[in-house]
């Protein structure tokens, strides 16, 4: 405990000593056509979200291959650990923002990641474009975890939890959930959410807390009614809702699973399983198929999750804001400057489809969605519809 | 009544009333427990035993089960996996209990010949601090090796799910195959271990050290010999206790501690150094957990065990089944 609490102390130290270092380099001066730009990738390339880095890492150095060139850009990915610690994640992004040719990254990937590291990237003025960062208070609300220097091109979890409590009261037609919490943000927050959805629609509600340490669901699926329809897991430990899964079938009970973008993880692939998931399957869609070719020859033997393309969707963003800056500046361009430009960005062709604009009210996309996966008699996650 | 009872009580409340319980509910949670409390029990006695001899407790031990764990998950996965196993599952299941059985010892003795005998003449703060760390040591060691992402067995998959029928179907008494599986081998396993403390040569050894150790070797006995015995024994319980443990759970680095941390309580309130009492520890422990997690609450299940662990201290320091160290002034 004493060890934790002092590399604890001693990231705090660290990332406040580098925040005020990298705010004077805020207005350091680099010249468009002379800069090779450093976009960080700070997402779990090692730990239980491991695949989260493969997946990410793999996208956005697709989209520096593919579009750099385009906008006349020269930029390459410099890799960021974060694992799913907070503490390596100050320490990763004080790295980041240590190197002079960054001016913004693509990450952090999860909320907790993102809530402690996001008041660095403010300091420093350099924008955090998240892929997959979801909490809610990251863009709204007083929260200090909420900066301007943070944004996120997928929908957050006030979308996801209210779409997902709405299929199941009007899709599944539920009349009893049970509501898992996992005692931290992520989860608490989306079950807050959908339980107060799902209890003014009527459906009555029955609320569960286990831990991401809890290793036997027995006698917490034992106090789950027969009669409950949907039990609801929005876990970052996606095998806990796989446990639950096979334990309510060894207890005779038959509810559904519901999982979250949390779960979407191949260790939950018990067969009629939902989750939703901020980003589409688009593996599944023709006018991504180019796209899908040139990752695949990138990667070859490899698959990827739905976590992939948005990294490609926030590195673009990142470019054409460089470029926008670069148009603007005549050239010669800072951190600030690229930091103004982020809200700027419309892309017409959005690597999840359809076209990108920003909301106009908070540091999120307009309109955002999410998607429903079922899991299939081969536990493998199908697409099965769009949501919102 | 009920009316005045709050929310989380309510059901225990309710649970008073014989017309009031859930027969389904609590037949379940009979089956739950004795489940869990099997795997406790099998960790319990590793604790317990290296205690009695040693007088030493062995926090590594946890790490050793999450091994056993991992070993049999690697041989599940050499035979194909749990889909698909190239041969019958029943005989991929003996064979990672087996192999559990035979990886575990090796590690057991290998903590003990470099982290503790070293320190068998060091004042009694040394070898436990130096337990913690090989704990630390082998769950960081395992998530570098493996990541420290959560795996399963996969275990719905095996013979097409039906090691999650019922086999027993008695009233609203309902036992899968698979938690009968774990009930009969950890009972097996525990008798065995009974017999060979109580009936051989070696238990007899085992017991003359850990009732004076210094005494035993004057007479005859080889100590260095019983202890590597003793973590052999206690290792392979541990070993098998991971692999039956995990057909249930999940399988990841730290999955130890928090289970050996309560095969540790277990010992404790059984009697530490007690073999019978390591198996009432585990059975009673996992009665508790189940009860709280079952009529009260999940958030509350540690709280009433460590509470238990308290009061057991202070009102019988020596356990249930221990007896009181008398010592000689």
């Amino acid at each position: 405990m004493f060890l934790a609490l002092a590399v604890t102390g001693a990231a705090a130290v660290a990332s406040t000593a580098g925040a005020v270092q990298a705010k004077t380099d805020a207005t350091q001066a680099l010249n468009c056509a002379r800069t090779t730009f450093a976009i960080p990738v700070l997402t779990p390339y090692t730990g239980p979200a491991a695949f989260l880095g493969q997946d990410q890492g793999s996208w956005a150095q697709l989209a520096v291959k593919q579009v750099a060139p385009k906008l006349g850009l020269k930029a390459r990915i410099v890799a960021g650990d974060t694992t799913l610690d907070p503490a390596v994640a100050a320490t990763a992004v004080q790295k980041a923002l240590a190197n002079k040719n960054v001016v913004a990254a693509v990450g952090p990937a999860t909320s907790g990641a993102a809530g402690s590291t996001s008041p660095a990237f403010f300091a420093a003025r350099v924008a955090a474009v998240s892929p997959s960062a979801t909490n809610s208070a990251l863009t709204k609300g007083a929260s200090p975890t909420a900066t301007k220097a943070f944004f996120r091109v997928v929908a957050d979890d006030s979308v996801q939890g209210t779409l997902g409590a709405k299929y199941i009261a009007e899709k599944l037609n539920a009349k009893k959930v049970a509501v898992f919490d996992a005692q931290e943000p992520y989860s608490q927050g989306l079950a807050n959410i959908a339980e107060a959805y799902l209890k003014k629609r009527g459906v009555s509600v029955q609320r569960f807390s286990v831990t991401n340490t809890t290793t036997d669901f027995s006698a917490i699926v034992n106090r789950i009614d027969r009669d409950t329809d949907v039990v609801y897991t929005p876990f970052q430990v996606a095998a806990n809702a796989q446990n639950i899964a096979v334990t309510l079938r060894e207890q005779g009970k038959s509810a559904v699973v519901f999982g979250t973008d949390g779960t979407s993880d191949p260790a939950f692939k018990f067969p009629g399983s939902y989750l939703t998931n901020f980003a589409p399957d688009i593996s599944a869609d023709n006018s991504k198929k180019s796209l899908v070719d040139a990752w695949k020859k990138a990667n070859p033997g490899r698959t990827f999750s739905a976590f992939g393309p948005p990294a490609y969707g926030a590195t673009e963003v990142i470019l054409r804001a460089i470029k926008h800056a670069c148009t603007q500046k005549k050239g010669s361009i800072n951190r600030v400057d690229v930091l103004r430009n982020i809200k700027k960005v419309r892309i017409a062709d959005w690597v999840l489809g359809g076209s990108f604009r920003w909301s106009t009210k908070t540091n999120d996309p307009l309109n955002g969605a999410f998607w429903l996966y079922k899991i299939n008699s081969s536990g493998q996650q199908e697409q099965v519809a769009k949501l919102g | 009544v009920s009316a005045g009872v709050t929310a989380p009580c309510a059901s225990v409340a309710d649970a008073l009333f014989v017309g009031a319980i859930d027969w389904d509910q609590l037949a379940q949670a009979v089956v739950n427990a004795l489940t869990l409390g099997s795997i406790y029990a099998l960790i319990a006695l590793g604790y317990s035993m290296v205690y009695g001899i040693l007088k030493l407790l062995n926090f590594a031990h946890g790490e050793v089960f999450m091994i056993g764990a991992f070993v049999g998950l690697g041989i599940l996965h050499l035979f194909g996996g749990a889909a698909s196993p190239g041969i019958s599952i029943w005989l991929v299941l003996t064979l990672m209990v087996v192999a559990a059985m035979v990886v575990c010892p090796i590690v057991g003795v290998g903590i003990e010949r470099f982290a503790y005998r070293p320190l068998r003449t060091a004042p009694r703060i040394a070898p436990l601090i130096s337990a913690l760390g090989v704990s630390f040591f082998l769950q960081y060691s395992v998530q570098l090796l493996f990541g420290a992402q959560h795996r399963t067995y996969d275990t719905f998959l095996m013979d097409g799910g039906r090691l999650f029928e019922p086999v027993i179907s008695w009233g609203p008494l309902e036992v899968s195959l698979l938690r009968l599986v774990i009930f009969v081998v950890t009972v097996v396993l525990m008798l065995a271990l009974w017999l060979l403390v109580a009936r051989t040569r070696v238990g007899r050894a085992m017991r003359a050290t850990s009732v004076d150790r210094e005494a035993a070797a004057m007479m005859g006995v080889d100590i260095d010999r019983v202890v590597m015995v003793t973590f052999v024994l206690g290792s392979s319980l541990a070993g098998a206790g991971g692999v039956l443990f995990a057909l249930r759970a999940d399988v990841f680095p730290q999955m130890g501690f928090l289970v050996g941390l309560a095969g540790f309580v277990a010992a404790v309130i059984g009697g530490i150094g007690s073999v019978t009492g390591a198996m009432l520890g585990g059975y009673l422990l996992g009665l508790v957990e189940t009860v709280t997690q079952t009529y009260i609450t999940t958030e509350w299940s540690n709280l009433v065990i460590f509470s238990i662990l308290v009061v057991v201290m202070l009102v019988r320091p020596q356990g249930l089944l221990g007896t009181a160290e008398i010592r000689k002034v």
